[in-house]
C-alpha cells in the first residue's frame, strides 16, 4: 500500500506538548496516562489520538483518565483531585502496571506539585511527565519528555547483547510499522536483533531491559537530547536516524555494524544488489522528466527527502525540468529500501498519469 | 450606588481604614457593604468585633457554590456594616487571584452587591489579574491610594497607580483614582511628600490620617475607633475621610512615575 502522506504532515515544530507525550505513553500498553488538567485536555487528546490511529487502519482505545480540574481546583490546588484520580487509575481493569501523570498548562500555572503527588508509595510506578505547553514546549518536546520518562523505569546494569532499541518511532504516522520492519530486516543482515521498539507496544516490565541493546536508533536527528540522555545513563552509544536514501542505507549499516562489533561489508553488499535489483522495477519510468516540490505549500522542504529524491532520480535517469510531472517530496523521508520502494510506486503512478493525460 | 476600593501596600493600614471609613460612612445614615479582598480575611474583623466571618471561598469549599445564599455570606456588623470576606486557598496551593474572581461571580450571582456605598479592601499588591478584579468590570469606579511617607509604600502605591492606568485606559473601564490617603507614620515631613507624590501622578491628597496609639487601643478592644472612642480626635478625622470621600466626585487618569522619576523623587524629599 502506498504511504498516506496525511497524518504525517501534521507539524512536530509546533503543537501541543500533552499531545506528543501522549503519542509516546499510549503505547505503554499495560499503562494508564492520568491527564493533571481540565477534561477538555483530556477529551481533545483522546479523539486526536484515536482518529489519527483509526485513519492508520488501527482501532486503538488510548487508556487515558482526567483529574477533570474545574475552577475550584485551581483556586484550591489540584493536588487532592490528582491522588484521587492517581487512585482511581490504580483501581481500572485490567489493573495497570505502571501509571504516567502528565501536567497541563494551568496546573503549572498555579504551581501544583506533581512529582510530589506522584512520589507517594503508590506500590507500581507513578511517573510524573512535564508537559505544560505554554512553558514554550512543542509537540517534540513532549515526545522527547516522555522518553525520558519511561527510560525511569529500566535498570541501571543490564548485560548488552547483539541488539538494538528502536527510540522514538512515530507513532502516529502511517508507515510506522513498516518503518520498523524495515529497520529488523536491514540490521538482521548484520546478526542483530530488535531489543525493544521504544516506545511502541511496549509492556511496562520489558523497559527494565532498555539498557541491554548494543546500539539505540534514534528515529530522528531531533531525538538527540534523548540520545544523549541514553548514552549517559546506560552507556548505549546511537545513531541519530533512521536510515534514509539508497547509500544512506548502506551508511546506516556500516554504522551500526562498527558500532556492535560486526563486519557489515558482506551486509552492505548484499543490500546493494538488493536496491539494484529493486530499482530495476521501475526502470519504464527511465527518462521522464519530472518536478519535486514541497508536499504542501506551507511546509518547507525537508533537506533529507530532498537529498533521497535527488539521488533516486539520479538512479533512474530521470530528468529534473520545471515543465516535467509534479512529484510531491516525501514527508517525512522515507525509510531504508523498502520506503524508497514504496516512494518509487508514488511516482511510477504520478507518471503513467501524466503520460496517459 | 458609589463604588471605591482602597489599595496599598501591606501593612500600611488598608483595613482599618476601610473599617473605620465604613463605620464613619454608616454613621451618617448610609447603606454600607465591605468586601475584604486578602486571603488574610481580616478586613472587616474589627467591624465583627474580632469574630472571624466565614469566608465565600470557604463556603465554596465546603458547599459548592450551588449551595450559598446572601445570608451565608453577608454579616452584620458594627452599625449595620455589611460584611463580606473573600477568602482564599491555603496558603503555598492553589491560585488566590482566581478565588477572588469567583468570589465576585458568586455576589453578582447572589445579588450581594447592593447599597449606598460599596467599600472594596484590597490585597496590599496587585499582585496578579485576579487582584485587579475589583478595579475591572466597573465594580470599583474610585480607586483611593492609601500610602505613608516611607518611601516603600509610595513606591507600591506607584505600582497601583500603574495598574489603574493601564485598566482606565480600556473601552469598558469605568475606573479612575480618586485621590491619596496619606496614613501617617509620623516621618518628618511626611505630609508634604506624600501631596507632592500624588500631585505628581496626577492625583490629590485627599486626607491626612495621623497616627494615633487610640488605633491600636481600639484594635486591641477589636472596635474600630468610631465605635471604641466616638469623641476622639480620631474618629472625627476617619468622619471627615468618610464626609469627603462621599462627597467626592473628583477623579482623574493616574500618570505612574518611572523608577528613575521614583527615584529622584525620592532624593528630594529624603534627608540622609
Amino acid at each position: 500500500m502506498s504511504s498516506n502522506p496525511s497524518p504525517s504532515n501534521s507539524s512536530r515544530f509546533e503543537g501541543c506538548t500533552l499531545t506528543g507525550a501522549l503519542s509516546v505513553l499510549t503505547q505503554v500498553r499495560d499503562a494508564v496516562c492520568v491527564i493533571h488538567g481540565p477534561a477538555g485536555c483530556t477529551h481533545h487528546n483522546f479523539s486526536l489520538l484515536h482518529a489519527t490511529i483509526l485513519a492508520n487502519d488501527r482501532v486503538e482505545v488510548p487508556r487515558l483518565l482526567s483529574t477533570r480540574l474545574t475552577e475550584n481546583d485551581i483556586i484550591f490546588g489540584g493536588e487532592e483531585a490528582l491522588e484521587k484520580t492517581i487512585a482511581r487509575a490504580l483501581a481500572a481493569t485490567p489493573a495497570p502496571a505502571s501509571v504516567f501523570v502528565l501536567s497541563t498548562c494551568i496546573v503549572e500555572t498555579i504551581g501544583d506539585d506533581t512529582a510530589a503527588v506522584c512520589a507517594k508509595p503508590w506500590g507500581i510506578p507513578v511517573i510524573a511527565v512535564p508537559t505544560a505547553g505554554f512553558l514554550g514546549g512543542v509537540f517534540e518536546t513532549g515526545i522527547r519528555n516522555a522518553l525520558s520518562s519511561v527510560a525511569t523505569l529500566a535498570s541501571p546494569a543490564a548485560e548488552v547483547t547483539l541488539t538494538a532499541n528502536l527510540i522514538g518511532e512515530k507513532n502516529l504516522e502511517y508507515g510506522v510499522d513498516e518503518n520498523a520492519a524495515e529497520l529488523a530486516r536491514l540490521l538482521s543482515r548484520l546478526g542483530i536483533g530488535i531489543n525493544l521498539r521504544f516506545v511502541r507496544g511496549l509492556a511496562t516490565e520489558d523497559a527494565a531491559r532498555l539498557g541491554s541493546a548494543a546500539v539505540n536508533i534514534l528515529r530522528e536527528p531531533s531525538l538527540g537530547p534523548v540520545g544523549e540522555d541514553l548514552l549517559r545513563r546506560f552507556s548505549t552509544p546511537y545513531i541519530d536516524s533512521f536510515p534514509a536514501g539508497l547509500a544512506g542505507t548502506c551508511r546506516f549499516l556500516e554504522e551500526a555494524g562498527r558500532i556492535c562489533g560486526v563486519d557489515a561489508s558482506e551486509a552492505i553488499e548484499e543490500e546493494r544488489a538488493y536496491q539494484a535489483e529493486m530499482l530495476s522495477r521501475f526502470a519504464e519510468i527511465a527518462g521522464s522528466r519530472v518536478c519535486f516540490r514541497p508536499p504542501h505549500p506551507v511546509l518547507n522542504p525537508d533537506p533529507v527527502a530532498e537529498a533521497v529524491a535527488a539521488e533516486c532520480a539520479e538512479a533512474l535517469d530521470l530528468v529534473v525540468d520545471p515543465e516535467g510531472t509534479v512529484i510531491p517530496l516525501p514527508y517525512p523521508a522515507p525509510v531504508g529500501t523498502a520506503g524508497l520502494r514504496r516512494m518509487l510506486h508514488r511516482w511510477r503512478v504520478l507518471v503513467r498519469g501524466k503520460g496517459r493525460g | 450606588m458609589k463604588q471605591i476600593a482602597l489599595y496599598g501596600k501591606g501593612g500600611i493600614g488598608k483595613s482599618t481604614t476601610a473599617a473605620n471609613l465604613s463605620a464613619a460612612l454608616a454613621g451618617e445614615g448610609l447603606d454600607i457593604l465591605q468586601i475584604g479582598c486578602d486571603p488574610k480575611h481580616d478586613s472587616t474583623r474589627m467591624l465583627v468585633h474580632g469574630t472571624w466571618i466565614p469566608t465565600v471561598l470557604d463556603l465554596i469549599r465546603e458547599r459548592g457554590d450551588a449551595n450559598i445564599t446572601v445570608d451565608d455570606v453577608v454579616h452584620t456588623g458594627f452599625a449595620g456594616v455589611r460584611c463580606v470576606e473573600a477568602g482564599g486557598p491555603e496558603p503555598g496551593i492553589g491560585c488566590a487571584g482566581r478565588g477572588i474572581i469567583a468570589t465576585f461571580q458568586l455576589l453578582e450571582r447572589l445579588e450581594a452587591l447592593t447599597g449606598d456605598v460599596i467599600v472594596y479592601d484590597v490585597l496590599g499588591d496587585v499582585v496578579c489579574g485576579g487582584f485587579a478584579m475589583p478595579m475591572r468590570e466597573g465594580y470599583a469606579q474610585e480607586v483611593y491610594l492609601v500610602t505613608s511617607g516611607e518611601l516603600m509604600s509610595i513606591y507600591a502605591a506607584n505600582n497601583i497607580a500603574k495598574a489603574i492606568s493601564r485598566l482606565s485606559r480600556r473601552v469598558r473601564s469605568r475606573c479612575s483614582l480618586a485621590g491619596v490617603i496619606c496614613n501617617a507614620k509620623n516621618i518628618e515631613g511626611e505630609r508634604d511628600l506624600v501631596e507632592e507624590f500624588a500631585r505628581r501622578i496626577n492625583s490629590r491628597l485627599i486626607a491626612y490620617i495621623p497616627r494615633d496609639r487610640v488605633v491600636q487601643v481600639a484594635e486591641l478592644q477589636k472596635q474600630t475607633v468610631v465605635e471604641y472612642a466616638p469623641d476622639s480626635n480620631q474618629a472625627a478625622v476617619y468622619r471627615d475621610l468618610a464626609r469627603t470621600i462621599y462627597a467626592n466626585t473628583t477623579t482623574s487618569i493616574p500618570t505612574p512615575l518611572e523608577m528613575d522619576e521614583l527615584e529622584s523623587f525620592a532624593l528630594e524629599f529624603v534627608q540622609v
